[in-house]
């Protein structure tokens, strides 16, 4: 208690401006330590009963442990859905409890990749909205009123309960109730985990990780029983982490691996048999079950492990089976047999045109992934980040469960070290990692408490000698620090998931903050009053135009209709209006033009001094350009003879005329921030800027919100030139020409 | 009865009626004054009114132009949507004109004596008004007349063309809802769509200049004020997509204002749409007497200032089980069908009351009264639904703990059962003969220092007498485990062979104490005795202690 105190007073000190939230974090520190200090406490009582109670009572102050830390954003902004994919989401959750499950599978959403349509119901993975308008649908059934966007929003916060749950009982299979308790404790306060689930952050991770962590207890479960319930309970959860993520890809990898390794380390055993084949089959057919999946469980090379160690089970199975009934020479002559025609097989599904997966991490050199920040490589900070001493500890928690081996343990192993391996090669991918280094973490510290805090009477006789601690009869001293010093790291940990959480992960991205000298907040609600204003006031089949970060936001808050969103599947499109935003303002007009625009949408930080507007992102949009259109495009066109990228008077000539740059500084020239820059200083680049005198001809500025971080251009439509007198000017010049009878026509 | 020249406002119905004219009434003097400062046109007309025929009057009729009827709201007499913006479309720069077209006469069945109209507007710029009579303009007032002698229904068309910056806003629709908790709490809820109807914005919107230039959009409306009933409490603001944070709460004494500011300037045609909720203290609203009770609401609140609004629809949500629902309103509302509103803990539905009306001004922020009766046992129905569904939960979880719903009887688990109990209960037993042990050495030291051979002899009866019971105790668990077929009984066994052991050692210990006291054995000789004896015990329990842990 002492210590928790203490850590509260020193997590005061490091925030201190943020005084209204702060007897919130003090909740949480001190709920995330009492429950730390509660674990090592229980850990005496070894009689059932008691246990049973104060683990459900652990585990029930863990779930809402990691309900409340991720309540930050709700409290300091309001109910609200954050960034960018959770807008598309709860759009179609929204469509999904207004129209119904059908409607919802059928939709055909004409106000995205205008003209091309979207067909959602086949483009998604639907688990997600299937499950928040599941629990719309009941809450309303009992009269209970809540309105779906309060659903989604808490949907996360609630799930990592359930992963909470999901984790303990996982690691109680392969290591014991105490270190189960302890994962639960950890999963649920994880930075890295809690990036991807807070309150709002309506997004598919939020609930597959708990389909992901209940699918490897259940197939633990299978493969230590070997029985076919526990199997098709695997499968069922398979089945949801299909339509909840694609990650599921991980799982039918993984779980084929683990097989291979066993059979490998001639672990075989029916149980196994039992428990491999029946999900291979039934989870193959449930995941084809899903739109989006579709075939591709039997086509792509992601899901050819599975068949492939299918394949290898039954034969090993029939080898044995033969084994028993046939002589040694019989025996060998069938084997070759066998090897020389599975050698054959493989051959044949070699030869069929899939992609192997080497070729799809390469994809990660396409410019519109890799302009996406969270497909970049893990930095070690952010290991220590997101998941602090746990990444520590995990390895400790891997070598006891190597060095003590058993079936489940094979699995763990293999999952912590292909999580590292992709949670290494993608930021994202963190997610993955998280849960393998709580069990693993739990399990090494359990062992130490175990050791250290184990019963007096056992102390006097140790049993069993631990290889790991050489010194028998430790004294009484080093116990005490040994724990101390565990618990100290423990709530070090509780201390930084809460101040990570609050700091980093609890930022709803739409709505921003600033503060005072003297602390008060200012709300720069800039996105929501430019969004607002398209949906007020422009006509309901209006088209914007923006570059594909705000699609979703657009459909989802402005419901307007988009060229381009964060579904980026179609990559030509997208370098259209990267080239409409990179060309000058006549080039673009034609684009413009043809693609039906009737607004463009820009980000604009130069103001305030926002780093993530367009401008900054305006290189990938040149990138993506080029790639589709080498020959209007080209990179370095936009940067100075010395190779720099600049908005002042030495940037290049093509930057400072085109569209994007006109739009984000059209009158900006004029403005005066304060007394000691100049006219048109950005804040964002520290520059004067290079173009001042910016008139715009094909477009006019529609809207620009308070802060004038969105700016709405109108594109203008074409004058009117059918008046008879000026066909004769017009008649020589071809263009013009055609043109005129064009709009004759229309009219 | 009027003869005296009695002066009054015009207060009744409009309805032209042929027989009136019958009357020898003559509006004597008539001092008319259009307030056109807002966007509203207020005309009120003083009429000194003479009865000049033999028959006694009891009503007069009032009359009202045909363009203007319409636009009626409020007989005060209020009239919306008659200034219309000329021209229609201005740039962000331009000022706002608008033209009003009415009648230089007061528009009566009776003739007119003598009559002067005066006009107010919004600022001193007029680009062109009527001049009928010559007319006199000082700041912001034009004066007419006076006309003499005017016949009845006598109709000249006024023209003004001013500037008029004032707000043009409207609310094209609201819906108010009143939902009843006889719990204490009444929740208001008003969804707005509010739409500026001056002249519409041309061109460009530049944030540059609305921001640097104190006339650029001088008609365009920023914000306004709300004002909310003095007890409104948890007052919110938002729309569609969320809290809209650009609003400011002031608590006044009597009254609550909210600066009601849209997320973006309304210029003219913009629209927008918000929801504003607050809750109020049912005990200032709400009124009973036994079964009976009273609502005393606004059927309609202020929301801004000279407020126009186009159509209303209120919703009043009573308690569930409310019957015998009357209403009493201020001015006839046209009321839908009732509807049936669903909401926590609810089963056969609240009432509602829906009415709707179009075309009210701020005159019409009047109460409305409702009139039900509701049976108060029909409070305890939420509270013990919620215990009710409690109890069925914790009788479910119960049933499922107690009960066996196992399809198939398993043999082996209920003997693991069976013996888990069993051998818990052999542990607690060898731990308390274990027990007695270590109380037994006690009570040797304790004898060795107060050589008080009676209460030695005492504790050695009881540790025999307790071991026995103990010892056997523990047979016969060591059989019925046996009985079960379990191998843990020869383990007991085990434990049993190394108790007489131990115990025999306990007892020898004893005896060399009393050996030490009774002098017969040396000191030195007692600790080494004692030590090797000690030695040997420890041995005896950690090995009956292994035992326990492999149980």
């Amino acid at each position: 208690q002492i210590l928790a105190v203490g850590s509260k007073s020193w997590l005061r000190r490091n925030i201190g401006a943020e005084e209204g939230a702060g007897w919130w974090q003090e909740g949480c520190v001190a709920v995330g330590s009492a429950l730390l200090t509660k674990f090592s406490r229980t850990w005496r009582s070894t009689t059932p009963p008691p246990t049973s109670l104060l683990s459900f009572t652990i585990l029930f102050l863990a779930w809402l442990a990691g309900f409340s830390s991720r309540l930050f954003a709700v409290i300091r902004f309001e109910s609200i859905i954050h960034e960018f994919d959770p807008w598309f989401n709860y759009r179609s959750t929204h469509h999904l409890s207004t129209n119904g499950f059908y409607e919802f599978l059928n939709w055909f959403d004409e106000r995205a990749w205008y003209p091309l349509g979207r067909i959602v119901g086949g483009t998604v993975y639907p688990g997600l909205m299937v499950t928040a308008g599941l629990i719309h649908y009941i809450l309303n059934l009992l009269h209970v009123t809540v309105h779906i966007r309060d659903v989604c929003v808490f949907l996360a916060p609630v799930f990592s309960g359930l992963t909470a749950v999901s984790t303990f009982l996982l690691t109680r299979e392969l290591w014991n109730q105490g270190a189960g308790l302890l994962a639960a404790c950890f999963i649920a306060i994880v930075p890295g985990y809690i990036s991807r689930s807070v309150a709002g952050s309506f997004d598919n991770e939020g609930i597959a990780i708990f389909a992901l962590q209940f699918t490897y207890y259940l197939w633990v479960k299978s493969v230590k029983t070997g029985s076919v319930f526990w199997t098709i309970g695997c499968c069922l959860s398979y089945f949801y982490m299909v339509s909840a993520w694609g990650g599921y890809v991980f799982i039918i990898n993984l779980i084929p691996l683990h097989v291979f390794v066993l059979l490998l380390m001639q672990r075989f055993s029916r149980r196994l048999y039992i428990a491999y084949s029946t999900f291979y089959i039934v989870g193959l057919v449930l995941s084809m079950q899903i739109p989006f999946v579709g075939f591709q469980p039997i086509r792509t090379s992601e899901h050819m492990a599975a068949a492939g160690v299918f394949a290898l089970l039954q034969a090993y199975a029939f080898l044995q089976y033969l084994k028993d009934r046939l002589t040694r020479q019989e025996f060998q002559t069938l084997f070759f047999l066998g090897v020389s025609l599975a050698a054959g097989v493989v051959f044949l599904t070699l030869t069929k045109p899939s992609l192997p997966p080497l070729l799809r991490y390469a994809k990660i050199h396409i410019p519109i992934i890799a302009s996406v920040s969270e497909h970049q490589p893990t930095t070690w900070v952010s290991f220590f980040f997101d998941l602090h001493i746990l990444v520590c500890t995990f390895p400790a928690g891997l070598w006891f469960c190597i060095k003590n081996i058993n079936d489940e343990r094979v699995f763990v192993a293999l999952y912590a070290i292909s999580a590292v391996y992709f949670a290494g090669v993608m930021v994202r991918l963190m997610l993955t990692l998280t849960p393998v280094v709580c069990m693993l973490s739990a399990i090494a510290f359990s062992s130490v408490f175990e050791h250290y805090l184990g019963d007096d009477m056992k102390r006097e006789n140790p049993i069993k000698q631990h290889p790991f601690y050489p010194v028998k009869n430790s004294s009484v001293y080093s116990k005490l620090i040994v724990t101390m010093l565990m618990l100290m790291l423990l709530m070090m940990f509780a201390v930084h998931c809460t101040w990570v959480t609050s700091n980093a992960y609890s930022s709803p991205s739409v709505v921003l903050a600033s503060y005072n000298h003297d602390g008060s907040r200012n709300i720069l609600d800039d996105f929501r009053e430019a969004y607002y204003w398209l949906r007020q006031n422009t006509d309901e089949h209006a088209r914007v135009m923006s570059w594909w970060d705000y699609g979703y936001q657009i459909a989802g808050m402005a419901n307007r209709t988009t060229l381009v969103d964060n579904n980026t599947w179609n990559n030509s499109h997208i370098a259209l209006v990267g080239k409409a935003m990179s060309s000058n303002e006549s080039a673009a007009y034609e684009i413009m033009k043809s693609l039906d625009v009737d607004y463009v949408l820009i980000i604009f930080g130069g103001v305030i001094g926002y780093s993530g507007d367009d401008i900054n992102k305006f290189l990938w949009m040149v990138r993506i350009a080029e790639g589709e259109h080498p020959k209007d495009i080209r990179e370095s066109d936009y940067f100075t003879p010395q190779g720099e990228f600049r908005v002042d008077k030495a940037g290049s000539p093509t930057l400072l005329n085109c569209l994007m740059y006109k739009m984000s500084y059209y009158r900006f020239g004029e403005m005066q921030l304060d007394f000691r820059t100049p006219p048109g200083f950005d804040r964002t680049r520290n520059a004067e800027i290079g173009n001042k005198d910016i008139r715009l001809k094909h477009l006019e500025e529609a809207f620009t919100s308070e802060h004038w971080l969105v700016r709405i251009y109108r594109v203008k439509k074409q004058e009117n030139r059918q008046a008879l007198d000026h066909k004769l000017h017009v008649g020589n010049n071809p263009i013009l020409t055609k043109k005129a009878k064009q709009n004759k026509f229309r009219n | 009865m009027w003869s005296g020249g009695a002066a009054i406002f015009v207060l009744v119905s409009c309805v032209f009626c042929a027989s009136a004219l019958a009357d020898g009434l003559v509006n004597e003097d008539v001092k008319r004054t259009l307030d056109l400062s807002s966007h509203l046109a207020k005309i009120t007309a003083e009429i000194q009114l003479a009865n000049h025929g033999a028959a006694r009057v009891n009503s007069l009729t009032l009359a009202l132009e045909a363009e203007l009827a319409p636009h009626l709201a409020f007989i005060g007499t209020v009239f919306s949507h008659v200034l219309k913006p000329f021209p229609s479309h201005i740039t962000q720069a331009e000022q706002q004109l608008v033209v009003f077209q009415g009648n230089h006469y007061l528009y009566s069945p009776y003739p007119t004596r003598s009559q002067t109209t005066r006009v107010r507007l919004a600022s001193k710029t007029v680009e062109s008004y009527t001049k009928l009579g010559n007319p006199t303009k000082s700041e912001e007032s034009i004066e007419y007349g006076p006309f003499k002698d005017v016949p009845p229904f006598s109709q000249d068309d006024m023209k003004i063309h001013y500037e008029n910056n004032t707000p043009f806003l409207t609310i094209s629709s609201i819906t108010r809802t009143i939902e009843v908790s006889h719990w204490g709490n009444i929740a208001v809820e008003e969804t707005i769509d509010l739409r500026h109807t001056g002249a519409y914005l041309k061109g460009p919107f530049s944030r540059y200049d609305y921001q640097r230039q104190s006339d650029s959009g001088i008609s365009s409306v920023k914000s306004f004020k709300t004002i909310l009933p003095a007890s409104a409490q948890d007052v919110y603001y938002r729309d569609e997509i969320g809290n809209i944070s650009t609003s400011h709460l002031q608590v006044l004494d009597d009254s609550v204002e909210v600066e009601i500011r849209p997320r973006f300037p309304l210029f003219g045609g913009w629209k927008t749409h918000y929801i504003i909720g607050y809750n109020l203290p049912s005990y200032e609203y709400l009124y009973n007497l036994g079964d009976q009770y009273a609502l005393k609401m606004r059927l309609v609140d202020h929301i801004y200032d000279d407020q126009v609004i186009d159509q209303l629809t209120v919703k009043l949500i009573l308690p569930e089980g409310a019957r015998n629902i009357h209403v009493d309103t201020p001015y006839p509302i046209s009321r839908s069908q009732d509807e049936l509103h669903y909401t926590y803990l609810d089963t056969f539905g609240r009432p509602v009351l829906v009415a709707t009306k179009n075309n009210l001004v701020e005159q019409h922020i009047q109460d409305v009264v409702v009139h039900y009766n509701f049976n108060k046992i029909l409070m305890l129905q939420e509270p013990l639904l919620v215990v009710g569904a409690f109890y069925i939960l914790f009788f479910t979880v119960i049933i499922y703990v107690r009960l066996d719903f196992s399809i198939t009887k398993d043999p082996a688990a209920e003997v693991r059962m069976k013996v888990a109990s069993i051998t818990e209960q052999v542990l607690t037993l060898v731990n308390k003969r274990l027990g007695l042990y270590r109380h037994m050495d006690e009570v040797v030291n304790r004898y060795k220092q107060s050589r008080d051979t009676g209460a030695l002899n005492s504790g050695r009866k009881t540790l025999e007498a307790e071991h026995r019971t103990l010892t056997n105790d523990i047979t016969a668990l060591q059989t019925r485990l046996k009985a079960e077929g379990s191998d843990l009984a020869e383990k007991v066994g085990e434990i049993q062979k190394l108790d007489s052991q131990l115990k025999d050692l306990v007892c020898r210990s004893c005896q060399e104490a009393e050996r030490l006291v009774a002098g017969k054995v040396k000191k030195d000789a007692y600790i080494e005795s004692d030590k090797t004896l000690s030695g040997k015990r420890q041995e005896l329990v950690s090995r009956i202690d292994n035992l326990l842990d492999a149980l």
